[in-house]
Parts: structure tokens; C-alpha cells; sequence
């Protein structure tokens, strides 16, 4: 038995994912979607929330968190069970469904599967030579600020999640420092201001050259960008916000067929493996088009089709959403 | 429709831009860096931490800059000189490492008096 049991398995909960949670749901099928971030959104949540997106048919103008939320809300009637902070990484065949496995060890037995992994998982982008320091003292991201608690900690980074977090250490920490390569921090104008009048120190323009301690952090080693001088500063806790960068090869690994990372797909939006279907940025073919109205589309396709492959009996068609009422 | 590096990163070579890459498509030459147009996602997170305003993206490309798109595009699917094969499109910096080689007009181009 699978940890997991649904009609619709969603891998991938960027906005191509969400709608085709909601096109599942609105078909009657029982959805999971799951992904690597612990939130919802994909590359909108990932790399542009704050930002407007003006070419959505039906919404003039829409903040990124803001369509994202709207495709939870949309969904939710239908209850799709969110598995999230959980990477899909094999797929086997079993006949009458599918098995899908995580890194953590959890199974998801479906009838169809929907990937929507847009441009692949997104990982924390290394701190170089950290990787034995990592858990001991170096975290990448900081969902909580009581471990810090007393401790001398330096943030590297010069984004809004470096500046952000900087900012909720300070007064839990004993100190914090915070180092860029930069002197200018890309982060919102606002956490900026915040960062000048706080009692962070600031360290730019330096990058990164050596963790240093024996068995867990004691200090990090910068060098400074222009005049190439280093200097160690010591510390108890190490968090690198140096963003992210996507992987495609878990999804790979599963044989499905691709083409420069994308996975190739028909008309009906199938793939190669038996019950597995392709929505949003990942897919390839004549013609394609990367854009968020695109994606919908392309789930709305995937996951009625998937419905025929599920319930033979059942039609492509879904029928209008002007007839039923909602869930 | 991708972003382009423009010989302003000649002997420069700063790297900012590989740290702000979501997908790892900047790719690091001898004397410059240059952007693997099929695998830029068109966010524009490198083009505003460029301290020599070298990138660009390719729709807005300056006339006399034009020819660094094409400049890109060699550097992955030509042989470039000193090397077997052409490098076509690897999926990540990280994993490639720097390439050690550079495009025929990047080496003929004179040393970027701004690189010091
Ligand atoms: C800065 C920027 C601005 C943009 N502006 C616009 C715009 O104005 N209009 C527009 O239409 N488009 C815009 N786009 C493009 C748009 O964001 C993408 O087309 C859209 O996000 C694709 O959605 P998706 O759901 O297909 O994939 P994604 O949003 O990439 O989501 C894929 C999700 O799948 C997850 N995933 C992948 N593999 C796995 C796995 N093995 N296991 C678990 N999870 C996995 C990832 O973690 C990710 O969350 C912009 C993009 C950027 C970066």
C-alpha cells in the first residue's frame, strides 16, 4: 500500500499544477499535487511575487502571490491533498495505476499523472565548500528564528530572503552580519532602509571563500571583491541566501522522453509512459509557447484526458462549468 | 527571446550574474561569460547586478551590440577553437565548471581597457 492513494496525481504546483488540480476536481477525481518548495506558486512564488503579470485573459492587471492564491482558492472546494517540500524522483508502471516515490521515502499510487515541473525542482543554490557543514551550523533557509537564539550569525546574500531574514535574526541572535558581493542589495527599497537603521553589520563588497571550523561552523572567510584582501569572521551559524537554481534531471530519470530538458508531448498533451501527461513550461512541441495562459490550457487538455484514460467510459469533453454547481 | 552578454564583460568577468541565474544558464568562458540562449528562462535577474551594464535583453539589443547575439549562440553550437565538439546545451554551469575556451571574436577583440 502506498502512503498516498488518488485518481490524479499533480507533480508540480506552479500554476499550470493548480489549475490542472482544479480541472481533476471539477472531472470528479480525487487530486494530490505535490512539490519541492514548501509553498505553492512555482517560478511565480519562487522568483517574482511582488511582481504584476498583465497578460492573464480575464485580469487587467494581477499581483504574482495574488494569482497564485486565487488558483488555492479555485481549487479548494475540491479538496487537493498538498504534499509539499516533497520531490518526486521515481515512477513505475504497475499496470492499472502508477507509483510515484519522493526523496523522503513517500509513495503516491495514482491512476494518471499530471507533471507540471515547469523548469525542475527548485534546490538552494551551495554555499561552495559548505556541503560538510551543512545542518552543522550552515542552513540555507530559515523557517524559524529560535535556534539563532544567542548566537554570533552571518547571512550571505543581497536578495530579499538575505536582507529579510538578517532583519528577524536581529535582536534573537547575539549578532548578525550580513555579507554580499554587491554593495548595492537588490531587495525591496523598504527592507533596505530597514537594514541601514538596524544594528546589522554589513560586510560588501566581499564574497565567500572558506567555511571554516571542525565538525560544525566557527567562522567564514570572505575576500574582499576589489581589493582582494580576506578576513574571517566568526561565527556560530552560517545561512546562505544565495537563491535558487532548477533541476530538471529527477524528472529525467523517470525515461520520459525529452528534448532540451522539455518533455515531448501529442496533441493530447501524453508523454511517452503509460498514464503519465504534461502540462505548463515543461512541455515540448512545434510551436510552443512558455506563458502562464498557455500552461492553463495545456492542464485543462492533460487532465480531461487523462479523465478517458482513468474511467474509459468517461468523455474528453468535461462539460460546461456554467452547468454544474460547485463542489 | 533570451538575454545576451555583450563584450562590455570582456576581462571583466565579475560573475554576479551566475550567482543570480535560476536555471544556471551563464556559462563561464577565458575572457568572458556568455548566456546559453535555449536554456534562459527570460527572468532578467542577471541583467541588473551587472556593475558594467553588460547584459542586455536580446529584443532591446543596442544596433551596434547585435552581434553578441550571435556571438552567444556560437559559443554553444560552434566547435570553438581548441575544442572537439560543439557544446550545445549542458543544463547548468554548475555542473560544466568554466569552459576554457572562447568565442573567435572574443579573442580577437583588444584587452577591455576597464579590466584592471
Ligand atoms: C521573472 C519572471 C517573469 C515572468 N512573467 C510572466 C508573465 O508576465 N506572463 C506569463 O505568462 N509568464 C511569465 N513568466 C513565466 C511563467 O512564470 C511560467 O510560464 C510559469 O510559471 C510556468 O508554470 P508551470 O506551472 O508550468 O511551472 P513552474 O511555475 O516552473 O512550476 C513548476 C513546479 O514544479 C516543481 N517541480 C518540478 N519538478 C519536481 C519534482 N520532481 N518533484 C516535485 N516538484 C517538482 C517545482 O518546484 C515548481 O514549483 C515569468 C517568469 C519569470 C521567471
Amino acid at each position: 500500500m502506498a502512503d498516498v492513494g488518488v485518481d490524479v496525481l499533480v507533480v508540480g504546483a506552479g500554476p499550470s499544477g493548480l489549475n490542472a488540480a482544479y480541472y481533476a476536481g471539477f472531472r470528479g477525481l480525487s487530486v494530490a499535487v505535490l512539490d519541492a518548495l514548501p509553498e505553492a506558486g512555482g517560478q511565480i512564488t519562487a522568483l517574482y511575487p511582488e511582481k504584476m503579470i498583465f497578460d492573464i485573459a480575464g485580469f487587467p492587471a494581477v499581483r504574482g502571490k495574488d494569482l497564485v492564491e486565487n488558483l488555492v482558492n479555485q481549487a479548494a472546494p475540491f479538496e487537493p491533498k498538498y504534499l509539499l517540500g516533497e520531490q518526486a524522483i521515481g515512477y513505475s508502471d504497475r499496470g492499472d495505476d502508477v507509483l510515484v516515490t519522493c526523496t523522503s521515502g513517500l509513495t503516491v499510487e495514482a491512476k494518471a499523472v499530471i507533471v507540471t515541473g515547469g523548469i525542475g525542482t527548485f534546490n538552494p543554490r551551495p554555499l561552495p565548500g559548505g556541503e560538510v557543514f551543512e545542518g552543522n551550523g550552515l542552513e540555507y533557509i530559515v523557517p524559524t528564528y529560535v535556534p539563532y537564539a544567542g548566537k554570533d550569525v552571518v547571512v550571505v546574500g543581497g536578495g530579499d530572503s538575505a536582507v529579510d531574514w538578517a532583519l528577524g535574526l536581529e535582536g534573537v541572535a547575539a549578532s548578525v552580519t550580513l555579507v554580499h558581493r554587491r554593495d548595492e542589495f537588490r531587495a525591496h527599497a523598504h527592507s533596505v532602509k530597514l537594514l541601514k537603521d538596524s544594528s546589522i553589520t554589513v560586510i560588501t563588497p566581499v564574497s565567500p571563500v572558506s567555511v571554516n571550523g571542525d565538525g560544525t561552523v566557527a567562522s567564514l572567510t570572505v575576500r574582499d571583491v576589489k581589493t582582494k584582501e580576506s578576513r574571517e569572521i566568526p561565527c556560530h551559524a552560517l545561512v546562505a541566501a544565495l537563491g535558487f537554481t532548477a533541476d530538471i534531471s529527477p524528472l529525467e530519470a523517470w525515461g520520459l522522453a525529452t528534448q532540451d530538458r522539455h518533455i515531448l508531448v501529442d496533441t493530447t498533451m501524453a508523454t511517452n509512459l503509460p498514464r503519465v501527461f504534461a502540462a505548463g513550461d515543461i512541455t515540448e512541441y512545434p510551436g510552443k509557447v512558455r506563458l502562464i495562459s498557455v500552461g492553463f490550457g495545456e492542464a485543462a487538455t492533460a487532465v480531461n484526458n487523462a479523465a478517458t484514460v482513468i474511467d474509459p467510459e468517461a468523455t474528453v469533453f468535461p462539460g460546461h462549468s456554467t452547468e454544474g454547481a460547485q463542489a | 527571446m533570451t538575454y545576451v552578454i555583450t563584450s562590455s564583460c570582456v576581462d571583466i568577468k565579475d560573475m554576479s550574474c551566475i550567482e543570480e541565474c535560476p536555471v544556471d544558464c551563464i556559462y563561464e568562458g577565458d575572457r568572458k561569460l556568455y548566456i546559453q540562449p535555449k536554456e534562459c528562462i527570460d527572468c532578467g535577474a542577471c541583467e541588473p547586478v551587472c556593475p558594467v551594464d553588460a547584459i542586455y535583453p536580446d529584443r532591446t539589443l543596442p544596433t551596434e551590440k547585435v552581434v553578441d547575439k550571435e556571438d552567444n549562440r556560437v559559443f554553444f553550437y560552434d566547435v570553438l577553437p581548441g575544442k572537439d565538439e560543439a557544446l550545445g546545451s549542458p543544463g547548468g554551469s554548475m555542473k560544466t565548471g568554466p569552459i576554457e575556451a572562447d568565442t573567435p571574436r572574443t579573442l580577437e577583440l583588444p584587452p577591455n581597457p576597464d579590466a584592471d
